[in-house]
């Protein structure tokens, strides 16, 4: 084997613009979905939480359906399933959002669950006997304890989010990966480019999941 | 919402998703075991404490594990053969990028497992005259084990999931077939929503055969489990 390839890079110099616009739509995506996954994701551990049966196996069953099936088919599937099903055509950037938002909260309400799960039944025994209201309770005595200790799960599920986007591009969705894949298949530089996708994601990705660690670590060091 | 649903159209193309059921079982199930193989050479060359072992697998964990899938797919397809001057055919590919992913996050997993052995035992059992090896094959690996299945069969449904983005490669899973059924019926709603249902029902199974598996081991050796 001869490695005589000769590596140019310019190919990504000249077109940074095209990959920028790609990381701007990632960035997008992800502060959308993010924070409207931890939201839904809250609503749906309140069901599953829920002392009545009927919000209690629609709430599993969300969970289960979501984290049991791949992205991928749950985007194609918004993309181009759920129109026929109710008659308006999501955009890609719609459909995206959809599935990764759908996708992201059911990891999110189990998260929920198991910090609220971990905090002890006196706590809210307690703060109803003050006389507070469930909601109350959740607000003032719950998450605030729950959600620091939620934190290193939140940011692991952030990271996978963040991987998640790049299947948007299956359905079109102009961000990184599409860029990408865009434009190495104009200027036929697979390695170069797709490279500096990689090293892109990994420059977005990593101080997330070096935050993650850091967090495990403090908070391991709390309980010991 | 008057839609009429029809999975006639499907049930006449059945043989096509099975054979792309087939295909990702195929590409799964050798995907898992040569990320299994890479998973155990890298947490060896963690567990050492020889830098020039340590720091490689410590990258190419940390570089696998924070990356999207996909880049891996395609540069597997479309980058590699540029280096390696060879092309790839899809399958080859796809199990390429499939088990260097998942290998970097066995590897955590096998790694954490052991760690997780407080060094008492291992003093212990190298009091009784045992050496390394022996430590590990008879008191840590066996008690590790049991530690290590549930995040290990967490990352294999996570890996059988992932094997849908083969289908961005041509290859020909479910997801697939599902597309080449699709453009033959254009009954888009029917077929993903049956792809979704064999990958619902598929996993679904799985995860509960799993944890029958964790409550026969815990039964069996009750003290492993703490």
């Amino acid at each position: 084997m001869t490695m005589d390839y000769v590596w140019d890079f310019s190919v990504i110099v000249q077109n940074y613009a095209v990959l920028l616009k790609g990381v701007g739509m990632t960035a997008l995506l992800w502060s959308i979905a993010f924070p409207a996954s931890m939201a839904i994701g809250l609503v749906i551990a309140l069901g599953t939480g829920s002392r009545h049966r009927p919000p209690r196996l629609l709430g599993r069953a969300y969970v289960e359906l979501f984290r049991n099936t791949p992205v991928m088919v749950q985007l194609i599937w918004f993309f181009y399933a759920c129109p026929i099903l109710t008659g308006i055509q999501l955009s890609p950037v719609s459909a995206a959002l959809a599935g990764l938002i759908l996708n992201a909260s059911a990891y999110c309400s189990e998260i929920f669950r198991g910090g609220i799960a971990s905090l002890p039944r006196g706590q809210w025994e307690g703060a109803r006997a003050l006389g507070m209201t469930s909601a109350q309770v959740l607000r003032r005595v719950v998450v605030p304890q729950v959600l620091v200790r939620m934190l290193p799960a939140f940011t692991n599920r952030g990271i996978e989010l963040c991987k998640n986007t790049s299947i948007a591009s299956v359905i079109a969705v102009q961000e990184l990966m599409y860029q990408g894949r865009a434009l190495s298949s104009v200027f036929y530089r697979p390695l170069e480019i797709l490279s500096a996708v990689a090293v892109i994601y990994f420059v977005l990705i990593y101080p997330g999941s070096y935050l993650a660690l850091q967090l495990e670590k403090r908070f391991a060091l709390r309980r010991a | 919402m008057n839609y009429e649903w029809d999975f006639g159209a499907v049930w006449a193309y059945r043989q096509m998703l099975l054979t792309g059921t087939l295909g990702t079982l195929q590409v799964a199930v050798v995907a898992i075991a040569a990320g299994i193989l890479i998973g155990v050479c890298l947490a060896t060359m963690r567990l050492t404490h020889k830098p020039w072992l340590n720091y490689p697998a410590l990258w190419f964990t940390e570089w696998y594990r924070n990356t999207p899938p996909i880049v891996h797919f395609f540069w597997a397809f479309y980058a590699l053969p540029v280096v390696l001057k060879i092309s790839l055919d899809p399958y080859t590919a796809a199990v390429l990028a499939l088990s260097t992913q998942s290998g970097a996050f066995y590897a955590e997993v096998f790694r954490g497992g052991v760690l997780s052995i407080e060094r008492g035992q291992w003093e212990g059992a190298r009091a009784l005259g045992m050496r390394s090896s022996q430590v590990l094959r008879r008191v840590v690996l066996p008690q590790a084990a049991q530690r290590m299945l549930p995040p290990f069969m967490e990352r294999s449904f996570e890996l059988i999931k992932t094997t849908a983005l083969a289908s961005t490669l041509a290859y020909s899973d479910l997801l697939y077939q599902a597309m080449q059924v699709n453009t033959i019926t254009f009954r888009p709603l029917e077929v993903y929503t049956a792809v979704a249902a064999i990958f619902f029902i598929a996993l679904c199974a799985l995860s509960l055969g799993a944890h029958q598996v964790e409550r026969l081991l815990a039964r069996w050796a009750p003290l492993a489990a703490r």
